[in-house]
């Protein structure tokens, strides 16, 4: 029972970090991205590699994987800066099937559809963290710096563009600000931190492969975000723990059939999407509306 | 001749894409709501056409009225309880553009629990290939699509140019402000275009259930290339949306000419991609994006 709830909370709180980075883009900068599972994998399939062929040393695969992340993540600044709403959305569904294919196919990094075994555990200061205890701690302690990255980029003047940027584009321009600058560096800085996300996947469950970072992935990120509330510091978090008990107390109801859990989960979320976005478009905890209105 | 071969299975994907992108192109142009869960009434429209002629062995005109039906009336019923709500209150294209997501995960989930996850098969004799020329093998069913395809289209051109409803739903995606000042009723041709839009959706469906087979999953592969087929043609274009679901559907197969089948779907997306960086507005398209 322990060790389910420990596996639970360190699930969670790996969820939580990838919740939070795509409400950074999404609900700071009205970049309404698709993709945010294909940086997921980047981040665990980058640290992968590094913990097996390299180092497993944390800090030296979380900074590969967010650097490669951050990289990669200029394709989707491009349409960013480009077009916006429907075609955003359009171009991030297409870089997000394009990576999946990627994942699937580049069987010497990925492994293709059976994917990457036995990825050694993580090691702080050449101390192996294979205790399920420290790992939760250390997934706590990266969670607990997210929040705080974001935190103080959206209060800094930073933040004060990207939120002026989403609300009127040529307004922040006219006064001054260096519009695809900023929006670049959002999506960058949100990949990233995305990426010691999936560091950190890779190295819990010490096995991955493309299922776990695909469409399906990138949104029921993005259900957890507009559920929390968009835009808010503690709504993804919100968002993250309910969209993941849901599945935990579904399968306490003995009467729902056990194969059936994982699309009454889907199911209920759907639902809820649709039910917030008539009654509260603003999600949970948010109480305002969405972006910019008409 | 495996070319030929490719070439002619692309047309018949081609032309079913085409008409399912101008649906969905006609309610994104006249109405500016963002239906990605026209990929659920796809996959509606083909399940309940195959549970009432292959699994209950209902006449195939019966089958066929009550899927055209259920897939119009379920159109306009989200248009009524789900967008009619969203718009009235505030009008982002986020807001709606979630809750129609939420609709189309609601009805995969639905559709998988009832049916099961796999494939299904609307078996018919139609959808036996024939040989057409040595080692060139095509189904009646291609002939079929390409001929639903000129029908609806030739029907909608004469509907869209000649009624006045038609006339109004064109208007509608010119100047909202301005049908309303004539006394149109926008939320009623709002309805029409649903309706209208959604009825396209039908010959795609069924005829996909006759020859690849139909899956819960189906809906959101038809949402992504109705999608890339609006924004390839230019959105607010119908003949843009056709041409460019042709072209997904050509360029999907004859990708197979050189490429393994699993980067059909790639190519799709890089050709999307590509267009949305550096020719946003499409072949046709005059809406500016910004």
């Amino acid at each position: 029972m322990i060790a389910y709830a420990m596996n639970l909370a360190t699930l969670i709180a790996i969820n939580a970090i990838l919740a939070i980075t795509l409400n950074f883009i999404m609900g700071y900068a009205g970049i309404f991205s698709l993709a945010h599972a294909l940086f997921f994998g980047v981040g665990a399939y980058t640290a992968a590699w590094i913990a097996m062929h390299v180092t497993g040393d944390f800090f030296l695969t979380v900074s590969a994987a967010a650097l490669v992340a951050s990289l990669l993540s200029l394709a989707l600044a491009l349409p960013a800066l480009r077009v916006r709403e429907v075609y955003f959305v359009a171009a991030s569904l297409g870089l997000q099937v394009l990576g999946t294919t990627v994942f699937a196919e580049w069987k010497s990094v990925t492994g293709g559809i059976g994917g990457v075994i036995g990825i050694p555990p993580a090691e702080l200061f050449g101390v192996p963290i294979s205790d399920p205890y420290a790992f939760l701690a250390l997934a706590l302690a990266c969670l607990a710096l997210v929040i705080a990255v974001t935190y103080a980029l959206v209060r800094s003047s930073f933040g004060r563009s990207l939120t002026a940027i989403r609300d009127s584009e040529s307004a922040a321009a006219a006064y001054g600000k260096n519009v695809a600058l900023i929006k670049t560096l959002a999506v960058v800085v949100s990949s990233a931190l995305c990426a010691l996300g999936g560091a950190l996947y890779a190295f819990y469950l010490s096995f991955i492969n493309v299922e776990s970072f695909g469409l399906d992935t990138s949104i029921l990120l993005m259900a957890m975000v507009i559920i929390g509330g968009t835009g808010t510091v503690l709504g993804p978090i919100i968002g993250t723990v309910l969209l993941l008990l849901l599945p935990a107390g579904l399968s306490y109801l003995s009467f729902l059939p056990h194969t059936e859990i994982g699309s009454i989960q889907q199911m209920i979320y759907g639902l809820a999407m649709v039910v917030l976005m008539i009654f509260r478009p603003g999600g949970l905890v948010g109480a305002r509306s969405l972006g910019e209105r008409k | 001749m495996l070319f030929l071969q490719l070439l002619v299975n692309g047309i018949q994907v081609g032309a079913l894409y085409a008409l399912t992108a101008v649906g969905f192109s006609l309610i994104f142009g006249s109405t500016r709501i963002f239906h990605v869960a026209h990929g659920a009434t796809f996959t509606l429209a083909g399940y309940v056409f195959y549970e009432l002629y292959s699994v209950a062995g209902a006449p195939w005109i019966a089958a066929l009225a009550v899927a055209t039906a259920g897939a119009g009336i379920f159109g306009v019923l989200v248009d009524r309880f789900v967008y009619a709500p969203i718009q009235r209150h505030e009008g982002s294209f986020f807001t709606v553009f979630v809750a129609s997501f939420g609709i189309t995960i609601v009805v995969q989930n639905l559709v998988g629990t009832a049916f099961g996850r796999g494939f299904v098969s609307i078996s018919s004799p139609l959808s036996r290939s024939v040989e057409l020329a040595p080692g060139l093998y095509a189904p009646p069913t291609a002939a079929i699509s390409v001929l639903a395809a000129v029908v609806c289209f030739v029907g909608l051109h004469f509907f869209l140019t000649r009624t006045h409803i038609g006339m109004a739903l064109r208007a509608l995606s010119e100047n909202p402000d301005l049908v309303r000042v004539f006394g149109l009723d926008p939320r009623r041709l709002s309805s029409y275009a649903f309706a209208l839009g959604s009825l396209l959706v039908v010959p795609g469906a069924l005829l996909t259930g006759a020859t690849a087979g139909l899956s819960p999953a189906l809906g959101n592969h038809v949402m992504l290339i109705s999608l890339a087929a609006t924004i390839v043609g230019g959105v607010g274009s119908l003949r843009g949306a056709a041409c460019g679901g042709l072209l997904l559907g050509l360029a999907e197969n004859l990708a197979l000419w050189q490429l393994d089948p699993q980067w059909s779907e790639a190519v799709t997306f890089v050709v999307l991609f590509l267009f949305i960086v550096f020719r946003p507005a499409g072949f046709f398209g005059r809406v500016a994006t910004q």
